[in-house]
């Protein structure tokens, strides 16, 4: 029914709506590769601004930090997120104040959390560094994890569990043997999932990381080194963070994809 | 027949999508006032030709004449034929009476009129009472009065139905059957309705054009279709059949077993050619006098339906068992068990003829 | 059944508490902190006030709150407007093509915020890209650079949350029974009352959705104003994390937080009571559909 006349229409609002999307990444990634660093003249091909980028200390300091910030939170969220998941399902009827608890980390505002963590570390005069970035972290992490598992355990033929038991094992046996190894995928994408998201979070971590030179991580030194203005290098960072985020969760939805299908 | 007003005459109408043809060179008159049913089974082309004549569809070639104008040019929005969609399409988003409205609207029809011509509508279909509602408050049978109501308030020449009771149990779907069938004759409009349940089209239709393969396989009034089937397919599709496969010789038919089936012409087939002796199962009896046909054979299985008893017999016209509908009144309480030796009789005009293939 | 329940306490108790102790107490310390004084040196002094709130709503933070809202809102109509007409074309394109051009639509959602910000100022500096083509037009001079504007900020916030407007405006077109537009069209309806009467309405939900995102999203955003507008001018989330790190006025941050929080989260109850009421309307349609 809807044939030519749409057509053009169709395709002329596709391809603005592409075109505003993509052109500004893909000057970005394309300037990172320009020798001369002028954003106005393409002066050849080059790799020597993701060389420089490997011999700045402060991006490297940043980096370690962030992967220390995203394992460790990882680790616990995932730990957590997925005994909650399980505790969660097993009762099927919960009360509307616990889903809404769990709810709430992916539905409120990085910014709320920022701040409110921000003053009680302060009221509690709590010294801030990478530690408080993680536990912070873990809150929105564990939350994603533990809706991911949700999701699995939805469609989770619970008795096999009862077989097991019936076959003489123990709980923790069953939760050991059956339930952890059926899971295992969605844990997994759950896991891969919070460690990007914990990569790329900056409100959070910037509110809560104190004043401190140590407890920089990557986003909080893009943000300050944007701040100054573009340069090269960040763009051949940001080029990096990109692809990394990209692929990172393009693998987390393929994982748990397979589990469903 | 022929002295009724034909409405509507479709033309060598074909629809190609891609490579496969789903309506194909198919011709068909349609006459005022009737309830005409399409039958076929999915994948016959019966719901793109609805479309077609909707104007959904764009025809590849062919003309669709509606009082003897042609329609192919005319949008679907101009065209005095209105569709009832099989998943019934009511607009969630508005009540009962302002989805029976919108057509009217549509029209620029005075307010005051449509107010009337809605409440008129709304009494036809005894929902008066739910005129607010909407249709996710409604039951499925009220919602496909609404969908019909919608369609009817525009008093369009010609009423599309596509699968009309497909989404009603069973029990309902009878009920509506009749009740669709007593609304045309309310109103005076031509309906064309699809459908893949025979049944459905045995009791409601006028006529019935049998779809196959986008084309025309027979057309006729019930009766016709069912007594006397064009081919073997038609006879299949159309009711239950027993098929006795044999060979032709005079003006009987051979069975493999060498016994002879009378019947009562084998015009348009060759000595020697491979047939199958057509019998319904309820032609067929366990006790019938002067009977020109019978065999001998054992119960297979026995099925209480209530009125009848239906009965699979095995015997030597081969491998498949003969299906017998008992009427109950005729063997009392005698239960059959398998196994049971009987005897099926029947009448030589009750036989039909197709080629096997 | 009791067993269940006991283990299922024990799974549940680590992640609970943890929540509990870093969103909850915290949110409910915001509440508190607000109406206590300032220190002379920063700190707090826990004496009883509403003096944060009486600054809160005088001119110049009520001020910034309304420039906030206006800049959200206009970010807000602008994504709404392109994303929806964006999600339109997707879902009347061939169905095997859907979910690859969906799928190219959120990509860029899915890389950093920070960088997808500085990409425009890339774009848009005074060496930048879009200046230097001008001026390759021969326009005089080049345009003027709008960085470090307000157009800028909205332009970023646009371009940030586009995608999560295409996605919601999406699901109810791609939901929608495709009879319903075909009805119309049969009744009698022309094309562009069709989407007036019938497709426009029915989207409501996804466009709402959309659009209570943005806005939440935007008027409490920190990034974009930081980064676009060149902390030339303020919106209601730079001011609060100043009031936080440099003024050291953390009770006037937090009662300002507790404002802005509390619009934030009338608009997503808002939201999620309208999609909650929907939702049995929607199970219907699929039957229907």
């Amino acid at each position: 029914m809807v044939k030519q006349p749409y057509f053009k229409r169709r395709l002329s609002v596709l391809a603005f709506v592409f075109a505003f999307l993509y052109v500004p990444i893909s000057v970005l990634i394309g300037l990172s590769f320009n020798e001369g660093g002028l954003p106005t003249v393409w002066s050849g091909f080059s790799l020597k601004w993701y060389e420089r980028l490997f011999q700045n200390d402060a991006i490297i300091n940043a980096t370690i930090n962030t992967l220390i910030v995203a394992t460790v939170s990882t680790v616990i969220a995932t730990i957590l997120g997925t005994m909650l998941a399980i505790g969660v399902e097993i009762r099927r009827k919960n009360g509307r104040w616990l889903e809404s608890i769990i709810f709430a980390p992916m539905i409120i505002p990085d910014i709320v959390l920022a701040i409110a963590l921000l003053s009680m570390f302060s009221m509690l005069d709590i010294t801030m560094g990478l530690d408080t970035i993680i536990v912070s972290h873990v809150v929105f992490n564990l939350a994603f994890v533990c809706s991911v598992v949700r999701a699995r355990l939805k469609g989770f033929d619970w008795s096999v569990v009862d077989a097991s038991t019936d076959l003489g094992a123990s709980s923790i046996t069953t939760l050991r043997r059956i339930t952890l190894p059926i899971l295992m995928p969605a844990i997994i994408s759950g896991g891969l999932l919070a460690f990007t998201l914990s990569l790329d979070e900056f409100i959070i971590a910037f509110f809560t990381s104190g004043a401190g030179k140590d407890s920089i991580t990557l986003p909080m030194q893009i943000f300050s080194m944007i701040r100054f203005g573009v340069t090269p290098e960040i763009n051949a960072l940001a080029t990096l963070i990109m692809f990394a985020s990209v692929l990172a969760l393009s693998i987390s939805q393929r994982i748990n994809r397979g589990v469903v299908s | 027949m022929n002295n009724e007003n034909t409405l509507l005459s479709i033309q060598n109408i074909s629809k190609h999508f891609n490579d496969s043809k789903a309506v194909d060179g198919l011709s068909l008159d349609i006459y005022e006032n009737e309830f005409f049913a399409l039958l076929g089974s999915s994948g016959s082309g019966k719901t793109t030709l609805l479309r077609m004549l909707a104007g959904l569809e764009t025809p590849t070639e062919g003309q669709i004449l509606l009082d003897d104008k042609d329609m192919v040019p005319v949008h679907a929005s101009k065209r005095p034929v209105n569709l009832m969609f099989q998943s019934y399409a009511l607009f969630p988003h508005m009540s009962v009476e302002q989805n029976i409205a919108y057509g009217l609207e549509m029209e620029r029809m005075e307010r005051s009129l449509i107010d009337k011509k809605v409440q008129e509508m709304l009494e036809i279909i005894q929902l008066e009472k739910m005129a607010k509602r909407r249709p996710d408050q409604l039951s499925g049978g009220q919602r496909q009065r609404v969908a019909l109501a919608r369609a009817l308030v525009k008093k369009p020449r010609l009423l599309l139905l596509d699968e009309p009771l497909g989404a009603l149990d069973k029990k309902l779907r009878s009920e509506m059957q009749l009740e669709l069938k007593r609304l045309q004759h309310e109103v005076g409009i031509t309906f064309v309705i699809v459908t893949h349940d025979q049944e459905e089209a045995l009791v409601m239709a006028d006529r019935i054009a049998i779809m196959r393969d986008g084309n025309l396989l027979q057309c006729g009034t019930p009766q016709e279709i069912y007594e006397h089937p064009k081919d073997r397919f038609a006879a299949d599709f159309i009711g239950e059949m027993n098929f006795l496969p044999g060979v032709v010789q005079g003006d009987s038919i051979i069975a493999s077993s060498k016994r002879k089936i009378s019947v009562m012409s084998t015009n348009g087939f060759e000595d020697g050619e491979s047939v199958v002796a057509a019998i319904r199962p309820e032609r067929m009896s366990l006790f019938l006098e002067n009977a020109e046909n019978s065999i001998e054979g054992k119960v297979h299985t026995s099925a209480y339906h209530g009125m009848d008893i239906l009965l699979h017999v095995s015997t030597e016209f081969g491998e498949k068992p003969i299906s017998v509908r008992v009427p109950i009144h005729s063997v009392g309480d005698k239960p059959f068990k398998a196994g049971d030796s009987v005897t099926l009789y029947w009448y030589e005009k009750d036989t039909r003829v197709f080629a096997n293939k | 059944m009791n067993f269940k329940n006991k283990m299922s306490s024990v799974l549940i108790a680590p992640a609970f508490l943890w929540l509990i102790a870093l969103m909850v107490v915290p949110c409910v310390m915001i509440l508190v902190l607000g109406f206590f004084q300032r220190g002379i040196y920063g700190g707090i002094e826990y004496n009883f006030t509403l003096e944060n709130f009486q600054l809160v709503f005088d001119s110049l933070y009520a001020g910034i709150f309304l420039s906030s809202a206006r800049i959200a809102g206009t970010a807000t109509i602008i994504a709404v407007f392109i994303g929806y007409f964006a999600a339109y074309a997707i879902a009347t394109s061939p169905k095997k093509w859907q979910p690859t051009l969906l799928f190219f639509a959120v990509l860029p959602f899915w890389s950093n915020y920070l960088i997808r910000t500085y990409a425009w100022i890339v774009l848009l500096n005074r060496e930048g890209l879009l200046v230097g083509f001008s001026k390759w037009l021969g326009i005089d001079g080049g345009i003027p650079s709008i960085l470090y504007t307000e157009s800028a900020v909205i332009l970023g916030l646009v371009y940030n949350y586009l995608p999560f407007v295409i996605l919601s405006c999406y699901a109810p077109l791609a939901r929608m029974n495709p009879d319903f537009r075909e009805a119309s069209t049969d009744l009698g309806a022309s094309n562009f009352t069709t989407f007036r009467r019938i497709t426009l309405p029915l989207s409501v939900p996804g466009i709402a959705a959309g659009a209570v995102f943005v806005f939440v999203l935007s008027i409490g955003n920190f990034i974009t104003p930081a980064l676009l507008g060149g902390g030339r001018f303020q919106m209601i989330g730079n001011v609060i994390y100043a009031q936080f790190l440099t003024a050291n006025d953390w009770p006037l941050g937090a009662a300002l937080s507790m404002v802005l929080i509390g619009i934030m989260m009338i608009l997503l109850m808002i939201q999620a009571s309208a999609a909650q009421r929907s939702i049995g309307q929607k199970n219907k349609e699929q039957l229907d559909g």
